[in-house]
């Protein structure tokens, strides 16, 4: 009953599902689905296919390190059960996995940042560039409210002192 | 007259050659041609001596997993094409394993408990 990895697109691979290679130096390949199957017999390398989680962790995409990911590992040596420490430990799993949600959301805002920004400034480029397809050039000159201003006022604002007519 | 015969399946007619077959089923892993090239020349063994194989299993191309009836052929193999481009696909970085994708999965390193003593 142990959940293993995909050994292609790293999705959890639960009892009963998947399929499994082991070569003949004993080395075992786990696939989660038959897509991620028929991708290794292709030969195909995970770190340059772009829906696996390899590839998104080598182009910085998701989080890689934090002390979070600690507590999910292969332990290779048998501890000795203690009720006290299962208690707690089944306690704490719901809180950091909440911590884990918290920081990958924040990982993804900051990697987000700069993207509003970006966004405007090419579609002030396009405008400029291609403003000429939907108005001559000639014309642009005659109606400057077309194009982006390019100069900006100041805009005085005057208190008259006869408009109170909420006072009366 | 003229259909098309349904059982004869140029799929299969194409892949079912020689080299095809070898190149997918019987060269070895990447990474095992990764970790014997990264071992270290002391526990490299020399070649076993067998019958089967040509040249005695003497001239042997770790990168392309290729043996060779003698020297003259084996250095000429040295020169090809894919060969080289072999040789540079070994040089970059260390294949994927088990341990990537679990890291990438948000796992942590595995857990081997505290080291023996050793007797």
């Amino acid at each position: 009953m142990r959940l293993e990895k995909c050994w292609f697109c790293s999705s959890t691979i639960y009892p009963g599902h998947g399929i499994q290679f082991v070569r003949n130096d004993a080395k075992i390949f786990r696939f989660c689905r038959s897509k991620c199957h028929k991708n290794f017999k292709m030969k195909r390398n995970p770190r340059k296919v772009k829906w696996t989680k390899a590839y998104r962790r080598v182009h910085g995409k998701d989080m890689t390190q934090d002390s979070t990911f600690e507590f999910e590992r292969k332990r290779n040596r048998p501890e000795r059960y203690d009720r006290n420490l299962a208690e707690n430990v089944l306690k704490a799993i719901p809180k950091i996995d909440k911590i884990r949600v918290t920081r990958e959301e924040k990982h993804h805002k900051n990697r987000m940042k700069g993207k509003k920004q970006k966004l405007q400034m090419e579609a002030a480029r396009e405008l400029e560039q291609g403003i000429s397809l939907v108005k001559a050039p000639s014309v642009l000159q005659k109606d400057p409210s077309l194009t982006l201003p390019k100069i900006k006022v100041g805009v005085s604002q005057q208190q008259s002192e006869d408009n109170h007519p909420m006072e009366e | 007259m003229g259909g098309k015969c349904p059982h004869r399946n140029v799929k299969k007619r194409r892949y079912s050659h020689k080299t095809a077959r070898r190149t997918k089923f019987e060269l070895k892993g990447d990474d095992m041609v990764y970790a014997q090239l990264n071992k270290p020349d002391e526990e490299r063994a020399p070649l076993p001596l067998d019958e089967d194989l040509p040249g005695m299993g003497q001239y042997y191309c770790l990168h392309c997993d290729r043996y060779f009836s003698n020297v003259a052929v084996r250095d000429e193999h040295f020169k090809t094409k894919r060969h080289k481009k072999r040789i540079k696909q070994m040089m970059g970085p260390a294949p994927h394993t088990q341990l990537d994708a679990d890291v990438a999965a948000g796992m942590g390193m595995p857990d081997n408990g505290p080291k023996l003593m050793s007797m």
